[in-house]
């Protein structure tokens, strides 16, 4: 990907697009950036003569694209209102606003084009689709103040990412469900202050990263070769699904931190309902996790008699283990630095 | 009520755009045309808007730039997409 000439020009131009979407201090540069990174996303997306992945650049193309010009026009009623006092209603077009935002970022009642489009993707577009494209438009989110909406559609991401995910064999749109559940915890961290949104993005990020790369390497995109695969390494078999626990929340791993502020965040703002729905909703979502790693951690195993030799010496692979020892061991580690200091 | 004559003509025909571009037809290509549909009655509000408010339009040769590259990429994602199925019919792609 990196070898690649128009490809390093593709993602320079993307993270130039969605840095003018998050300094720009009007709306229509919010939306020239917004375009901009639309623009330049595309021609990352589809690859030569792949078919799926050309499918699934139409779809962005015409969800964004639609999204996109509902955000204007609705940026030109607002104006209106500032500007000439007319008499359309200020929280009508905060709200048209915020639909077309939450239809950008794949947010629940607007989420049917993310699994679907994420299926025809590779796993670095996938990344890309999970964590980068999401900064601008929970950016621009950030900057309306409508609760009802916001409310409703936490608490449909997160019922939508633990439901959905339920019966998925592909890990593309596992993925994508536990991404649309993780997006719900955003929004919500996104009501109460903009760092805890930012921790948790980040963290999410750095979660999603190591399985995806993992995914990468190997060329994993379904369940039964997740459960065929890793036979002859144990430890590349406990890591991997330990991280799957770790994206999934379980305490003593590195992904229950952003959810841990979340949680207390929220309940000294007296969220209880809110904060109810995401957890039970989050449990399941562990559940589904916790169902793939099921033969993985089974003391009585299935075992081949002869062993394909893993080499695990490699730059990725020594990338791969350090980055699975911050994010099992990460918890522990910041809570310990936490009472040295 | 020249204001609202103004305003409610556009805010009218921008929702028969939308809807005429989620109807669902048989090809991408009435698609594409429905967003330039939305994308033209986007440029007449911004222009009265500009015109009303004296910022000298610079901001509508711009949109028009975007608007323009945008519709550029559709027909583009038209032709790949005609490279690999044979057609733009709706009913042949596979995961929508």
């Amino acid at each position: 990907m990196f070898n690649n000439s128009s490809k390093i020009l593709f993602i320079t131009v993307m993270i130039i697009g969605t840095l003018i979407t998050v300094t720009s201090n009007s709306w229509l540069g919010a939306w020239m950036g917004l375009e901009i990174n639309l623009l330049s996303f595309i021609p990352l997306l589809s690859d030569n003569n792949n078919l799926t992945s050309t499918e699934s650049s139409l779809k962005y193309f015409l969800t964004q694209a639609l999204a996109s010009t509902v955000l204007l026009f609705s940026v030109i009623l607002l104006m209106l209102k500032n500007n000439f006092n007319n008499e359309v209603n200020e929280s009508f077009t905060s709200m048209m606003i915020m639909s077309s935002l939450l239809l950008k970022s794949g947010a629940a009642p607007f989420h049917f084009w993310f699994p679907n489009m994420m299926e025809g993707l590779n796993w670095m577009n996938s990344l890309l689709l999970m964590t980068w494209q999401k900064i601008a438009p929970l950016m621009l989110i950030s900057y309306l103040n409508i609760k009802e909406l916001l409310l409703i559609s936490v608490i449909l991401s997160v019922i939508v990412g633990a439901i959905g995910g339920l019966n998925q064999t592909s890990l593309r749109k596992l993925m994508s469900f536990s991404s649309i559940n993780h997006l719900g915890w955003m929004l919500s961290s996104l009501m109460i202050s903009e760092s805890i949104w930012l921790v948790y993005f980040l963290f999410y990020s750095f979660l999603s990263f190591i399985l995806t790369f993992m995914f990468n390497i190997f060329k994993l995109f379904h369940l039964n070769q997740l459960f065929s695969w890793f036979i002859n390494s144990k430890i590349l078999k406990f890591t991997l699904f330990m991280n799957f626990l770790s994206l999934g929340g379980l305490p003593p791993f590195l992904g229950f931190l952003p959810k841990w502020l979340v949680i207390q965040q929220l309940t000294s703002c007296n969220q209880y309902f809110l904060l109810t729905a995401m957890m039970m909703s989050t449990l399941i979502t562990l559940f589904f996790y916790l169902r793939i790693c099921y033969s993985a951690f089974m003391l009585n195993y299935f075992e081949n008699n002869w062993m394909m030799t893993l080499n695990m010496n490699n730059f990725n692979m020594n990338l791969y283990l350090i980055l699975t020892f911050f994010s099992i061991f990460g918890l522990i580690l910041i809570s310990l630095f936490f009472f040295m200091l | 009520m020249i204001m609202i004559l103004y305003w409610s003509l556009p805010m009218i025909l921008f929702i028969l755009g939308l809807f005429c571009f989620v109807s669902n037809r048989k090809h991408l290509l009435s698609m594409l045309l429905s967003l330039e549909f939305i994308v033209l009655i986007l440029f007449f509000m911004l222009f009265i808007y500009l015109n009303m408010l004296n910022y000298e339009s610079y901001f509508s040769m711009m949109f028009l730039t975007f608007s323009v590259c945008e519709g550029a990429l559709g027909l583009s994602i038209l032709v790949s997409m005609i490279r690999t199925h044979g057609n733009d019919y709706f009913q042949s792609f596979n995961i929508m």
